[in-house]
């Protein structure tokens, strides 16, 4: 075969144009951008925070699809082609630096969303997002508010769900700090109250769970377990100081299960995100033990109920005595 | 004043002395988002320089500004060398220059101020597009017109590639950038994924690898003084290359709700892409082979040489990931970062400067000014993107392995730290080359009193 100008030129183009329509051509003819069961259009804010999304690259971190193969947040709703209907530009994203928004609408609070554009550190401590507080406050609002649409009808369930939890929750921290404590643990499952942490807490426990607390929580819980860490001006209710909980033991003892519960499923409508999707069992259970011994100088650990120790366990005494009963005022 | 837009070949020699400014821009934008990625307070509160905005202004001054720029500038002198003629319009190729580094211009001063349309690879707002277009069919019809006027009857193969890479990113770049939507330059739905990534994989697809290989073919016999192996496999390599490559950027959104029978076809066409990549790289080995000594002691030859050795790394590497099982574990980290780099630094980046170096003596008639600091450019690069593949790679699988496994990313974060670290250590050797090599060819090119010209040419020779 010669390669003449024509050749070239004419093949090149031929081939090109006949390959082209098979990938996009044919697509445009056939696709049909019917909106799926979740859609709903954006507000006017809303589409101003997607606007920004798209103009700072937080797509080059964040993906919008969820798949088969997903078990992170959102996974609950693998990615259907109506979800993206009429957005422009939809980018689903190649990357996972950060984790998948498409669900992420109610995910956490308002005021968490906030704490976290301004410096993601204060509400995730291991986050290599950049800080976005040169925005302007309208700005960062938009942004929230794009992320809690995301998801469309579901992700509107989800934040109507946080909007209701916070109010209540914001009366509950109204009413003092110890009415507060009360609520907080009248909304724990009875069987969990009175439920001692299974673990011991030795000393390599205790490490883990310190690390997992510098890694998760000391932001908003501060180093000191009083609640006064960098996120706390954002929240409302603010981060629970920690070492108040002494004086609220579930019959002068049970504090364990609480903490679980709690870590375990986050309190929603408040900025506590729920953990159950980072931590397992034991790590749980670890930082309860840490929470307990260091901010409250007592840990249920070990003590009864308990059933046969498990395989692992050395011969561990529980060390710490449980506070001295107050007189009710 | 305009004396020098008429001097023969000073255009291809503007290209490439961009291209090399260029590649020191994105060196050091990928240096600073390789920091951020470790600490991400570094430098904090400056808007200009957020992953997010500075991450694009890397991607694209490598891509368009240093690896494209400089390619063609070493096709813009082998194009009228191979054909013997001239260029049919030196002005033209300048008018080329002008809008094409416009838009490259367009990522540092626009994208940090958050003037991007954030698609990923199409990121230039529609002004820059309107302007790259300009540059290219500038180029189209001086390359035409030159191949018009051509006295060499034959059109030898790197004249195929460096046309049919303009011809195709003149089709390509305004439907994959969606240029009818001046305001998003996206596809209102699902379907913009198939627009994005349709120019998304054919810009290394149909632009720096026609270029490339262009270059690599007239480098390598050239320095090995001997006839190209065969014409057929030549033929093969750019008619499979064409037919296939369109189709594979479905790839990138394989596991998105996008129809069954485009993943298939990406899949199918992804694996095909062996062909080719296998084709032109026999083709330049058995045309060096037995004369492998003179490829390694020409420090251009070596590089270009590397550059099919990467090429062929990556064009394995890219169909192995583009099978649905493999890529649930490699898609979405930082194994696809480290592909894309081998692909564009590795294939595009050493290709390019091989040729710059072999190609500028010819255009500037002044020997190199040090072929050692070729050698350094070329062990400074080969040392810190050989350490990102590798450092990359790793740091993919245990994302990708333990996200399989149930955890979060968030969990994964503090996990892949070291690798983090690792990479923007590494990347400092990448940088340093990119400053080596402009510094060698500001050295090469300054004005000079002859006897100093005299005595690198005895040292060349």
């Amino acid at each position: 075969m010669k390669m003449t100008p024509a050749v070239l030129i004419v093949g090149a183009l031929m081939v090109f144009w006949a390959s082209t329509f098979i990938i996009v051509g044919l697509p445009s003819m056939t696709m049909k951008d019917y909106p799926s069961d979740i859609w709903r259009p954006l507000s006017p804010l809303e589409r101003e925070g997607h606007r920004l999304y798209v103009r700072n690259g937080c797509s080059y971190c964040h993906s919008q699809f969820i798949r088969v193969s997903d078990w992170d947040i959102g996974a609950e709703r693998i990615a259907r082609a109506g979800d993206y209907a009429g957005i422009e530009p939809a980018i689903l994203g190649s990357e996972r630096t950060g984790p998948d928004l498409s669900q992420e609408g109610g995910e956490h609070s308002d005021d968490w969303n906030i704490a976290h554009f301004t410096n993601p550190r204060y509400t995730t401590p291991v986050s290599v997002m950049p800080a976005w507080d040169f925005l302007t406050v309208r700005e960062i609002q938009a942004l929230a508010a794009y992320v809690q649409a995301l998801g469309g009808k579901d992700a509107d369930l989800r934040h109507k769900r946080q909007r209701d939890w916070k109010r209540q929750a914001q009366v509950a921290y109204a009413g003092g700090v110890d009415r507060n404590i009360e609520w907080l643990h009248a909304q724990v499952p009875e069987v969990w109250r009175r439920m001692p942490n299974p673990y011991p807490a030795t000393q390599a426990a205790l490490q883990r769970g310190k690390r997992i607390y510098q890694q998760l929580c000391i932001n908003c819980h501060s180093p000191i377990g009083d609640g006064n860490g960098p996120a706390q001006p954002f929240l409302g209710p603010p981060p629970l100081n920690f070492t108040i909980l002494r004086r609220h033991l579930v019959e002068n003892r049970y504090i364990g299960g609480i903490f679980y519960y709690q870590i375990m499923n986050g309190i929603t409508g408040t900025a506590m995100p729920y953990f159950k999707k980072h931590l397992e069992s034991e790590k749980i259970w670890d930082l309860a033990n840490y929470l307990a011994v260091s901010f409250l100088g007592y840990t249920d650990a070990n003590t009864e109920p308990r059933g046969i120790d498990a395989s692992y366990e050395g011969n561990w005494q529980n060390p710490y005595p449980p506070p001295a009963v107050q007189e009710s005022p | 004043m305009a004396d020098f837009i008429h001097k023969p070949q000073s255009a291809a020699l503007a290209f490439m002395v961009a291209g090399a400014v260029w590649f020191v821009v994105g060196a050091v934008y990928g240096m600073f988002s390789a920091i951020h990625l470790v600490a991400p307070e570094f430098l904090p509160h400056v808007a200009a320089l957020v992953f997010g905005r500075e991450r694009p202004v890397h991607i694209n001054t490598m891509l368009y500004g240093f690896t494209g720029t400089m390619l063609i500038g070493s096709g813009l002198y082998y194009l009228p060398a191979l054909l013997r003629t001239r260029l049919w319009s030196e002005p033209l190729a300048w008018v080329a220059f002008l809008f094409w580094n416009l838009t490259v211009l367009s990522g540092p001063v626009g994208f940090a101020f958050g003037l991007t349309q954030g698609r990923e690879y199409n990121e230039y707002v529609w002004l820059a597009d309107v302007s790259l277009v300009i540059a290219v069919a500038c180029l189209i019809v001086d390359t035409g017109l030159t191949i018009a006027q051509r006295r060499e009857p034959q059109l030898y193969v790197s004249v195929w590639y460096f046309m049919a890479a303009l011809l195709w990113t003149a089709c390509n770049y305004p439907l994959g950038n969606v240029m009818w939507h001046p305001s998003t330059g996206a596809m209102p739905g699902l379907i913009d994924s198939l627009f994005l990534w349709f120019w998304g994989h054919n810009l290394p697809g149909l632009l720096i690898t026609p270029l490339a290989t262009g270059a690599a073919y007239y480098v390598i016999p050239r320095v090995t003084r001997t006839p190209l192996n065969s014409h057929t496999l030549s033929l093969l390599g750019f008619w499979f290359l064409i037919a296939l490559y369109s189709h594979i950027g479905g790839h990138h959104v394989l596991q998105s709700p996008i129809p069954n029978w485009l993943k298939t076809v990406s899949v199918v066409d992804s694996i095909s892409m062996i062909l080719p990549v296998s084709i032109v790289v026999i083709n330049l080995w058995l045309t060096a082979r037995g004369f492998g000594g003179r490829v390694w002691s020409d420090p251009s030859a070596r590089l270009v040489m590397g550059g099919i050795v990467w090429y062929i790394i990556t064009c394995i590497q890219g169909p192995l990931q583009s099978l649905p099982f493999l890529q649930r574990v490699t898609h979405f980290n930082n194994w696809t970062v480290g592909h894309a780099h081998i692909a564009m630094l590795g294939f595009g980046g050493y290709i390019a400067l091989g040729a710059m170096w072999h190609v500028l003596p010819l255009v500037s008639g002044r020997p190199v000014y040090s072929q050692k600091l070729v050698n350094l450019q070329f062990g400074l690069i080969t040392l810190g993107l050989t350490g990102f593949f590798l450092v990359l790679t790793m740091a993919g699988l245990v994302q990708g392995s333990a996200w399989h496994n149930g955890e979060t990313v968030l969990r994964v974060l503090p996990e892949i730290a070291p690798f983090m670290v690792l990479r923007a250590a590494l990347g400092i050797f990448i940088l340093t080359g990119s400053l080596v090599g402009l510094f060698n060819l500001y050295m090469t090119l300054r004005p000079v009193p002859e006897p100093e010209l005299l005595r690198r040419a005895e040292e060349a020779a």
